[in-house]
């Protein structure tokens, strides 16, 4: 019996050690399988069906870059990558450049910023061709095969900036500071180049609102001043060309968010806040802070995120089903200091 | 099977432990130089992402000049150059990736292979063109191929400096995982290698546990204590198989003692009884011969009826009681000294005289004596026995005819005794029975005085240290028998007197 005893004893510690060893085994036969297998898989990326590319001029601007976050973020839920093409590129391509990129890359859908040059449509129509579907973002370009055109409704936004100007005029005309016989001279600065038909809408449409408004023989005067965006940094020297001059306008509506920031820095520069009063264009943080100093009247709130949706649905829809609607229009609100308070606690909020 | 284990012989089973630690090690090792070669072959692979974005990017180099040396010259060598390099080109975009990830290097690796594609396209197009010597298109088609050269040498650029910022990041979480890797096989080798010792140490202990059972009990058994516990066995290896014949051995030895100590307690038991029987018999012998005679009483006795018989004047009655005290004072009187042959031959005398009493003079006695040899020394008690001995079977029945000889006489050193009678005789057998010893005396011999001839001729040959000192001869039947002593003579000094 004891002998027993002492032989289970026996047997117990042996098979401890040799579970024991076998344990010791196990854990490294795991550590290895995790940690050194592991280390090939950590690199492996969510994988997508589709590959769309957005290609736009200036794809630093907070405007553009907020476009494509919505875009990106429609196109996760989708499968679909969207890329901005020229981000990791070293040379600073155009957007013809980066278009016939796309297209010998054979993507499977461009969103781009178009323009209403021949070039532009030849590049389209061939990428169409080449079976790639096209959609012009925010600058169309009508003569091409393009699919879809996503923009933000040129005629609204005019439409606003005159309610704007109007708005303007009234308070000025109350607060005695203006005349009934003084003329108000707005100036509406255009890029030189645009070819587009999105600026040339919104300024008719601010006219038209105004003459509307006031009558053809009002005492406004709206002129359109064209900024040099040709080169890189044109747009700053043209803005500043305008506060050279002797006359220098009452109301300055700029059309894009660059040509905002600069005219916005132009009057603090010049110490003339409160004198021009600035109609911006895109809520980004410096145009929102701005207006939350009184030095910039209003903007233009442009749902990005909704354009980059657009833009993916519209190419996901073509791809599906080969056709599409033609326009797509983002939504527009006006931001004043009213309302902006509002925009400011959002931005936070996005920014968080 | 682990029970069989234990049953293993002890060599096999300690080589066993020593090969299972070893093998243990020696796969644990393996693992780890496994893992580290992974993980230096994964080290060496690091960069190989870059290596081949460089070549390609040669090979891509190379096309763009061959196709501009053959638009340029249209040399045969640069064409072929172009086929080749083409080829190259070719094999390797093959082999990219065309996932698209959320990786932007893998998104650009596909970028760069479709571009590639569609730049070989409009490269091979050129060719043809300038071969078939359209002028204008492959003007076209070559711009167009050095736009997409551009772009894809930038997009290489790209995707190198991202694959390169990628690498150096997985080279620098490689080179800590191998640190850590390092470190935690040190301690992997360390935990196995002391869990080896302390096997080894636990099993080897367990081996040998019984030897030292074994030992501490052989030391008890050897200091003497039979008593000891048993050593249990617990396995059947060798340490088992001594262990089994050591317990073995102590149970035999104590049951050999024990089978010992209880015969030599019957042995001793009966030596016991039998010395108790054998003082028994002497003290009842003892007893019973001072019972019998009383020797100063007896002499008185006799010396009065003596005196009385002197006094009546019946002197042969005086004369007959006298020879009857002297016998019997020289019966009590000389039993452990030495006596000299002329006392024992008087005795012989005081004998026959009494038994002619007796019997009426029917014994012959006659007596040759050389008076010189009569002081010679001999043991007590002899000579009487024997003629009693010669009376008693020889003569008793012969009547008057009846002749006793007694004669002492010289052979060279020795004296001799000789005593013969003339009575019926006995046989040989019974003279080798009488000279052995064998005749015993018999107790319900009312005429003896007790000592027998096995008693005379033991004494002596005691006496004369000679196995040969007595003879007894006899010629025949009824021719008697004749008894020779020989003894040594003590009395040289007396030989010329």
């Amino acid at each position: 019996m004891e002998n027993d005893l002492n032989k289970k004893i026996y047997n117990r510690t042996l098979l401890l050690t040799v579970a024991l060893l076998m344990v010791t085994l196990i854990v490294i036969v795991i550590f290895y399988q995790f940690y050194i297998k592991g280390f090939n898989q950590t690199d492996k990326g969510k994988e997508y069906d589709k590959y769309y590319v957005m290609i736009t001029d200036n794809r630093k601007s907070s405007f553009m870059q907020a476009v494509y976050k919505g875009a990106f973020d429609t196109g996760q839920e989708e499968s679909i990558y969207v890329d901005m093409l020229g981000d990791s590129l070293p040379s600073d391509y155009t957007v013809n450049d980066l278009f016939k990129i796309a297209i010998s890359s054979q993507v499977d859908g461009i969103i781009v910023e178009a323009d209403e040059s021949e070039e532009m449509t030849r590049l389209i129509n061939e990428a169409v061709d080449e079976g790639i579907p096209v959609v012009t973002l925010l600058n169309d370009n009508t003569k091409s095969s393009r699919c879809s055109f996503v923009g933000v409704g040129g005629y609204n936004i005019g439409r606003e900036y005159g309610g704007q100007v109007i708005e303007i005029i009234n308070e000025k005309r109350t607060a005695q500071e203006m005349g009934n016989d003084d003329t108000l001279n707005v100036a509406v600065l255009v890029n030189s180049n645009n070819q587009t038909s999105g600026q040339n809408i919104i300024v008719s449409a601010l006219q038209e609102t105004v003459e509307q408004r006031l009558g053809s023989s009002s005492d406004t005067e709206i002129n359109v001043v064209a900024v040099d965006n040709t080169n890189t940094f044109s747009v700053e020297e043209s803005v500043r060309d305008i506060f050279m001059n002797q006359d220098i306008p009452d109301i300055i509506v700029a059309l894009d968010e660059l040509t905002t920031t600069c005219v916005y820095q132009a009057i603090v520069d010049y110490n003339i806040v409160g004198k021009v009063t600035i109609l911006g264009y895109y809520n980004s943080d410096t145009i929102v802070n701005a207006i939350n100093r009184d030095v910039v009247y209003s903007t233009i709130f442009i749902d990005t995120a909704q354009l980059g949706e657009y833009c993916v649905e519209a190419l996901k829809e073509y791809n599906e089903l080969g056709a599409t609607s033609q326009y797509f229009t983002a939504d527009v609100m006006l931001i004043n200091k009213s309302n902006v308070s509002m925009y400011m606690t959002k931005e936070e909020e996005n920014a968080e | 099977m682990l029970s069989r284990f234990w049953d293993l012989p002890l060599r096999k089973k300690i080589s066993g432990i020593y090969i299972l630690a070893n093998v243990l090690v020696f796969i644990v090792n393996v693992f780890l130089i496994v893992g580290i070669n992974g993980m230096s072959l994964e080290m060496d692979m690091v960069y190989q992402d870059n290596r081949q974005l460089n070549e390609l990017s040669d090979a891509l180099d190379d096309v763009q000049d061959s196709m501009t040396t053959y638009l340029n010259a249209k040399t045969s060598d640069s064409l072929e150059e172009f086929y080749r390099s083409d080829q190259a080109y070719s094999m390797l975009i093959q082999e990219m990736n065309t996932q698209i990830t959320d990786m932007s290097y893998d998104r650009m690796e596909r970028n760069i292979k479709y571009m590639s594609e569609n730049y070989l396209l409009i490269v091979r197009q050129a060719i043809e063109a300038k071969r078939g010597r359209n002028v204008e298109k492959y003007r076209v088609r070559y711009e167009s191929a050095t736009d997409m050269y551009n772009y894809l040498s930038n997009y290489i650029i790209a995707l190198n400096r991202e694959q390169f910022a990628k690498n150096s990041e997985n080279y620098n979480r490689l080179s800590k995982s191998f640190m850590t890797f390092e470190k935690i096989s040190v301690i992997v080798l360390g935990a196995v290698i002391v869990g080896n010792v302390f096997i080894i140490i636990s099993l080897v202990s367990r081996i040998i546990a019984p030897l030292g059972e074994l030992a501490t009990a052989a030391d008890e058994v050897a200091g003497g204590n039979l008593d000891a516990e048993l050593v249990k066995v617990s396995s059947k290896d060798e340490i088992g198989v001594v262990t089994n014949a050591f317990n073995k051995m102590v149970v035999n030895i104590r049951e050999y003692i024990e089978k010992q100590r209880q015969s030599m307690e019957v042995e001793r038991a009966l030596k016991e009884k039998e010395l108790m029987m054998e003082t028994h018999l002497k003290d009842a012998q003892l007893k019973y011969l001072q019972a019998q005679i009383n020797p100063h009483f007896l002499f008185n006795t006799l010396n009065a009826g003596a005196q009385l018989a002197m006094m009546e004047g019946a002197d042969r009655t005086y004369e007959y009681v006298q020879t009857v005290a002297d016998f019997f004072r020289y019966n009590v009187k000389k039993q452990d000294k030495p006596v000299t042959i002329g006392e024992e031959v008087n005795l012989v005398d005081n004998y026959i005289r009494i038994l002619n009493v007796r019997f009426s003079g029917d014994i012959h006695y006659e007596k040759q004596v050389d008076e010189r040899l009569l002081n010679v020394e001999m043991p007590s008690m002899i000579l009487q026995p024997i003629v009693e001995n010669s009376v008693n079977h020889g003569i008793r029945e012969m009547g008057d005819k009846g002749m006793i000889r007694l004669k002492v006489y010289r052979d060279r050193d020795r004296v001799c005794i000789m005593i013969k009678d003339n009575g019926k005789g006995i046989g040989p057998e019974e003279i080798d029975r009488i000279l052995r010893g064998k005749v015993v005396l018999s107790e319900d011999k009312k005429e003896s005085n007790g000592i027998g001839l096995d008693n005379v001729i033991a004494r002596i040959r005691l006496y004369t240290d000679d196995p040969e000192a007595v003879s007894i001869t006899c010629e025949g039947e009824d021719l008697g028998v004749e008894t020779i002593i020989r003894i040594p003579n003590t009395n040289t000094e007396n030989e010329n007197v």
